[in-house]
């Protein structure tokens, strides 16, 4: 049995069948590549992992500690050690980054209000918060601003690494955390991933390109296409993918690496 | 006592009100009794049902009462405490008396400064308006009467507490604030009763006259108790070049009627208009709001916003007006609701009068409910439902909210606004 366990799901949208069966067992130390071209589900397996209310669970099951997660609320499900980051990060005027990051800290560490001695203290958040700037070549100017608001396509991104780094969950979602970063930006990240990664961290990460996974190895590789997973192996696939690919699955016609020109 | 010109005599006497000042009770009473209650027939009462209303039932005065002392206020120039209908206690630092600043009951500057009070009293806040404004200006039991001198500038607020603790009973207080030249302060107004009073009738009007270049804060802070009937006027006059920024903030009685207006009489004049509401059971608030531009290169920037659960309704009526010669004017309104439950109602309604081309204007409402992309990313984030709601209403109203010139009124807000979102 594995830490974190994908059976048979399937999900659909406003009525649209999405995932037709998806199944996969991540345990914690692992790292796993999904790949598929645009359109092929993989953006609906995440928000359906971390229970969007815009997605139907239409069966199947996950498994993580013992739970169907699936019938857990989000926070319930994040509570429990599960994270993701967002392919697009949502704007959210009027709450601070730091309001942000401290409730978020403090619900993860059962703070309901009640109980101080599991509120962190402003000295380690403050430290906490320091240490992981600077991994990700963040400045503190972030805090006070609202959340994700005015940032750029990149310090959305680092933003949400930074939320991980800080919630320190044990099954990471990254949903195409790389699209749209420059290179520079891809390091930093993939820097503060390889930091986490560990035998008490499992990770997820989507991605359309091969070029995140030339920083962040993967364990295993599989390829999603509409909805279905089409191949799974190892690292080796990528390679693959990056000479032909997504041609091998007819309707999915796209290449799996960046035009010169798209590199920034 | 009661709603009837003999009333009017024993409150006048009570105080030992000059002539001029019963005279003015007196017509306002001769209004009073010649105007029919407001039906759903006039356009400005047409969504807010007053047919529930028996005036009459309140027609006692609260007198000072059991409910303990308020709470001291740190960091202020000044207060005027009121409980009841009655005067508890009037402090003003020595240092701006000295510097000629007035802060008196209504009462007694109606006897030591006639010269402003003849002239301004009722002025704005008229009682021909309809029935209640009547009322209140025949009736009105006491109040603020706050005069700045020229240049003056306090840095501290002057804070009015109208206390109530025993419904059943009418309390009607009136603020009146002059604004010299160039004087700058802050001023606010809480009113105040324990939730579970019971039904009563209040008012709390107030008339500022800003003076030329005055820049002045003025919070009016509703937080009757949920049974009460509020009916209540602020309306400021704006002289060249005056500043005002003017916060509403409501929260209680279960009925509450507010009319907010600027009068923006001299060039370059400037009103800030923000307001903050929140709606919870079955509370029903109406507010009707005037630009009113008269002059030319004058600017006013209005945003009401609301909250509402439960089953509450509330009402959003707005106008710009702005008049012939009032060119190169710039008008701005904005009414946002956010409603948390699908049985709470808000209605908007933006209207504009204008006589003149070269002027730049805009309005907008927006209501809907708490964004669930917002809900979903908090929540992502193991933060509980209530918590992210909670967060969310916070933050709609931080922008108004961190404005609030006053630390306790602020904190006062940010308490009853956890206290309704568990
Ligand atoms: N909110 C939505 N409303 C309607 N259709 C959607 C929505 N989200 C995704 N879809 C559809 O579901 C399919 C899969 O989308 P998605 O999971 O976002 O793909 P990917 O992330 O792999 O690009 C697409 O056909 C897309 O049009
Ligand atoms: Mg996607």
């Amino acid at each position: 049995m594995a830490d974190f366990e994908i059976k048979d799901l399937r999900a659909s949208v406003e009525g649209k069948e999405i995932l037709k069966g998806v199944t996969l067992a991540i345990n914690k130390g692992e790292v796993h590549a999904v790949m598929g071209p645009n359109g092929s589900g993989k953006s609906t397996l995440s928000h359906t992992l971390m229970g969007h209310p815009g997605y139907t669970v239409d069966g199947g099951e996950v498994i993580f500690k013992g739970q169907n997660v699936l019938a857990l609320e989000p926070d319930e499900r994040a509570r429990l050690g599960m994270f993701l980051a967002l392919q697009y990060p949502v704007v959210v005027p009027g709450i601070s980054m730091t309001n942000f990051l401290r409730t978020a800290l403090n619900a993860k560490r059962g703070y309901d209000g009640k109980d101080k001695s599991k509120q962190v203290t402003p000295k380690e958040f403050r430290s906490l918060l320091k240490s992981e700037l600077e991994v990700l070549h963040m400045d503190d100017s972030f805090l006070p601003r609202y959340i994700n608001d005015g940032f750029s396509g990149g310090e959305k991104k680092r933003a949400e690494i930074l939320q991980m780094a800080i919630l320190k969950p044990e099954i990471a979602i990254l949903d195409e955390t790389d699209s749209g970063l420059d290179i520079d930006s891809i390091k930093f990240v993939a820097d503060a991933v390889n930091r986490m990664r560990g035998p008490d961290l499992g990770v997820l990460i989507i991605t359309h390109y091969t070029r995140i996974l030339q920083f962040i190895k993967p364990d295993f590789v599989h390829v999603l296409v509409d909805g279905k997973f089409v191949l799974s192996g190892g690292p080796e696939i990528a390679d693959r993918l990056e000479k032909t690919g997504y041609s091998e699955w007819a309707e999915a016609d796209e290449p799996a690496v960046l035009k010169p020109e798209e590199v920034a | 006592m009661g709603f009837t010109l003999q009333g009017v005599e024993e409150i006048a006497s009570l105080h030992g009100e000059p002539d001029w000042l019963l005279e003015r009770r007196r017509n306002a009473f001769d209004v009073f009794e010649r105007l029919p209650m407001p039906s759903r027939i006039d356009e400005e009462w047409r969504r807010t049902d007053v047919s529930g209303l028996d005036m009459a039932k309140f027609s006692e005065f609260e007198h000072r009462n059991g409910a303990g002392p308020a709470e001291a206020l740190e960091g202020v120039a000044g207060t005027v405490t009121m409980r009841g209908s009655e005067i508890e206690a009037v402090r003003l630092d020595p240092e701006l008396a000295g510097a000629g600043v007035v802060l008196e009951p209504i009462s007694v500057a109606a006897k030591t400064h006639p010269e402003l009070l003849e002239t301004l009293l009722f002025t704005q806040v008229r009682a021909e308006r309809d029935r209640f404004a009547a009322l209140h200006a025949a009736f009105f039991a006491d109040g603020t009467f706050l005069y700045v001198p020229d240049g003056v500038v306090i840095d501290k607020p002057i804070v009015g507490q109208v206390f109530s603790a025993e419904g059943g009973t009418a309390v009607l207080p009136h603020t009146l604030i002059v604004a010299g030249r160039g004087s700058r302060f802050n001023y606010l107004d809480e009113y105040l009763s324990p939730a579970d009073e019971a039904a009563g009738y209040k008012s709390g009007s107030a008339e500022l006259f800003l003076g030329e270049a005055a820049s002045v804060g003025y919070v009016a802070l509703q937080k009757w108790g949920r049974n009460a009937w509020h009916l209540a006027d602020q309306r400021a006059r704006l002289d060249k070049d005056a500043s005002l920024r003017l916060f509403n903030v409501t929260l209680g009685a279960r009925f509450s009627k507010t009319r907010v207006e600027a009068s923006l009489q001299g060039q370059g004049a400037e009103a800030e208009l923000k307001a903050i509401y929140f709606a919870s059971g079955e509370q029903f608030f109406d507010f009707h709001t005037l630009q009113d531009h008269q002059v030319g290169n004058t600017r006013s920037d209005l945003l009401f916003k609301g909250a509402l659960q439960d089953v509450a309704r509330t009402v959003y009526a707005g106008l710009i007006r702005i008049e012939k010669g009032a060119a190169r004017s710039d008008a701005y309104q904005a009414n946002r609701n956010l409603v948390l439950s699908d049985h709470a109602k808000a209605t908007s309604i933006p209207m504009l009068e204008i006589d003149n081309n070269d002027v730049r204007c805009t309005h907008g409402a927006t209501v809907g409910p708490v964004d669930p992309q917002h809900l979903f990313y908090l929540r992502s984030r193991g933060i509980p439902e209530t918590t992210a709601k909670r967060m969310i209403v916070q933050g709609f109203f931080g922008d108004v909210l961190e404005r609030i010139p006053f630390e306790h009124a602020r904190r006062l807000i940010e308490t009853e606004l956890e206290a309704r979102l568990g």
